[in-house]
């Protein structure tokens, strides 16, 4: 080999300058906000200028001390994890196994099945959030649904309930098994409910059944609501619905690519010596496909901390706190109402820290029971 | 031999049975994929006391009153230029510069290299969301110190002029930023699998680092570069959380930002809120269409190594 043919100072100042634009700009997002984070988290700066202003100084490990007793920060957390979770056993196997049955032409149109499910991933998650949110509400496709299977279901009940009867008999008898079926929550209008509906009942003439029906339907049948969204143990259910939604087509073409790197002649000489497609999945593939399933974890679990446009669109956190995402909690104490800086960023820097830890844990496994790649 | 026989029969049966199995959870997700998605396409066409007593059937007026509507509240028309504006330029920015990087982290050995380009790596994982509180202190505490800055030495009056914060400028720094620790590492990983005998031969020629690069490894990273880019588009032009926090003047905003604006508060106008989610995902939609292909090429060179 020759001497490199560059003088080494050309060389050296060609390096520089060809990184030093990255490298500003690194520092710039990256590094410096890092910085800023430490230092802010652990001072009492309370807005304004941060040079020539109100005076701040450092003060300590306070801001910490009070995310450590903040129940908020906890639940904020425990939402986070179940994000991470539902996207390490949600989206990875689901897309791993959809995966493998277009590798194996179990299922024939691999492209079409493909091209659907990655849909969600290039659309806006703004525009996914409040489309959700849509779905899911008092006026949306489910309780669309579901109130017309309510709808139906009660509208047969009636029908039985008047042919029993033997016709539009209107007996004390008959309020009392209209009542029985009906919503409870719908009968709260009456103070007393078998007076009151047998005499809005009579005033209908008989040959009006159809009307009567009808009638009783939209007052007495049950409708779906999401108030059970409120309560704390299933907020969260819609949003990790969304994320594995959103998320599955991703990994699906992720694995896909890879195994199509695997030579088929392994999986039909397993096939012929009798092994199940489960065991080729989980004899062959997994540990042939281990370096990608890790890096396929730890793309999730950083993805997974990206959430925040979601929820912030979908709940934007609430109600009561419920569905509050880590990075959710700590823009409301930044933006809204009176800023909190310190404790805004020491919610930064506990995310970063999460990220990373979570991170080294995919390596350990890895390397605990990592086969080769 | 006939119980070997009706064995493989049971056995097909079986597997006839895996496979209706597989067809139907396949449609299954599939339809829960792409049904919502129809919904709202067919629901925004729909005028709204329609939507009312209809909510899934197909629209029995057509109307495109709420994209007009739509249209009109989201001012898309001021923010449409600015998605564009912010999605090509960062899109250019940082292929330019990762490239550049990328020729030197792989070409040209230096100590240096190790440290700084693993510190690239690592910022791939961190979730930029969780420094979006920072970089608003950075950005609008660096527009102060310039301000004061140039009112001491007497170039500005009384008036402040926004560099960072508020600014596109500021923006495109920021988005740029953002998506350079993928770009630099799988830009150098590519440029690292180009011949050095190529480059060897530019040099023979007289040529210089940044004439080499121009002439020898920018025509030869097309394919990266277009893949970092399709990747970089999708991503830039649905961002929200940094731009949330980087502007607050419509003039500057993108396009999901006034999509924002249609959450929850617009509840009693869904035939808006349907024109709006779609003027939303379209142009992606649109994208994603015409490049499928690439896309997810790009999905792929993105999770290669971690």
């Amino acid at each position: 080999m020759n001497r490199r043919p560059w003088k080494v100072v050309e060389e050296r100042r060609a390096y520089w300058s060809m990184i030093s634009p990255a490298i500003i700009l690194y520092i710039f997002v990256f590094a410096f906000p890092i910085i800023i984070s430490i230092v802010i988290s652990l001072s009492n700066y309370a807005g304004g200028k941060m040079f020539g202003g109100q005076s701040w100084r450092i003060t300590g490990f306070q801001q910490y001390v009070k995310l450590a007793g903040d129940p908020y920060f906890w639940l904020a957390m425990k939402n986070n994890i179940y994000i991470v979770l539902i996207s390490v056993f949600g989206q990875l196997p689901l897309g791993l196994i959809f995966a493998y049955l277009i590798y194996r032409r179990i299922v024939k149109f691999g492209e079409f099945w493909q091209g659907i499910l990655y849909m969600p991933a290039i659309i806006s998650v703004i525009v996914i959030g409040i489309m959700w949110n849509i779905i899911f509400s008092p006026y949306g496709l489910i309780a669309d649904v579901v109130n017309k299977s309510y709808a139906a279901g009660f509208s047969r009940q009636v029908e039985q309930i008047f042919a029993e009867a033997g016709g539009f008999q209107i007996t004390d008898q008959v309020v009392k098994q209209l009542i029985a079926v009906s919503d409870p929550s719908a009968l709260e209008i009456f103070a007393e409910p078998i007076e009151e509906l047998k005499a809005l009942l009579l005033a209908y003439s008989p040959d009006q059944f159809a009307v009567v029906k009808q009638d009783l339907v939209n007052l007495l049948a049950r409708k779906w609501s999401a108030a059970f969204l409120a309560k704390r143990d299933v907020a969260m259910l819609p949003i990790l619905f969304v994320v594995l939604w959103m998320w599955t087509g991703m990994y699906l073409i992720l694995f896909l690519a890879n195994m199509q790197k695997i030579d088929t002649g392994i999986v039909e000489a397993a096939r012929i010596d009798g092994a199940s497609e489960g065991q080729i999945i989980w004899r062959i593939m997994l540990p042939m496909l281990s370096g990608v399933v890790v890096n396929a974890a730890i793309l999730c679990i950083a993805g997974s901390l990206n959430s925040f446009d979601l929820v912030f669109a979908m709940t934007g956190g609430g109600p009561a706190r419920v569905t509050q995402l880590l990075s959710i909690y700590m823009y409301d104490r930044a933006f809204m109402g009176a800023p909190d800086y310190p404790l805004a960023n020491a919610i930064a820097l506990a995310i970063v820290i999460f990220s990373l830890v979570l991170i080294m844990l995919t390596k350990i496994v890895e390397r605990r029971y990592g086969g080769r790649e | 031999m006939t119980v070997k026989t009706r064995e493989s029969k049971f056995e097909r049966i079986i597997s006839y049975f895996g496979k209706a199995m597989a067809y139907l959870v396949m449609s299954v997700f599939a339809l829960m994929t792409a049904y919502p998605i129809l919904w709202l396409i067919m629901n925004s066409f729909k005028p709204t006391p329609e939507y009312r007593v209809n909510r899934i059937g197909l629209p029995r007026t057509w109307t495109l009153v709420n994209y007009v509507g739509a249209w009109k509240i989201g001012e898309f028309s001021k923010l449409i230029g600015n998605s564009f504006l912010y999605t090509i330029g960062a899109s250019i920015g940082i292929i330019l510069v990762a490239t550049l990087a990328g020729f030197a982290f792989a070409k040209i050995k230096s100590k240096a290299t190790a440290p700084i380009y693993g510190s690239f790596v690592i910022g791939i994982l961190l979730s930029i969301q969780s420094l979006m509180v920072p970089i608003f202190l950075e950005v609008s505490q660096l527009d102060r110190i310039i301000n004061d800055l140039l009112r001491l030495i007497g170039i500005i009056g009384q008036q402040n002029i926004n560099i960072f914060y508020n600014s596109r400028l500021g923006v495109l720094l920021i988005y740029i930023g953002a998506g350079l620790p993928i770009a630099v590492y799988l830009c150098t990983e590519y440029i690292r699998g180009i011949p050095d005998s190529l480059i060897e031969a530019a040099r023979l020629d007289g040529a210089g680092y940044f004439e080499t690069f121009r002439r020898v490894i920018l025509p030869m990273a097309v394919p990266i570069a277009m893949t970092v880019t399709i990747l970089n588009i999708t991503k830039i032009w649905n961002e929200f959380a940094l731009i949330n926090i980087l502007v607050s003047k419509t003039e500057l905003k993108s396009m999901p930002l006034g999509i924002y604006r249609f959450s929850g508060t617009m509840a009693s106008d869904y035939g808006k809120q349907f024109a709006a989610l779609v003027i939303g995902m379209a142009p992606m939609l649109i994208f994603y269409i015409i490049f499928r292909k690439q896309i997810t090429k790009g999905v792929f060179a993105g999770a290669v190594k971690g």
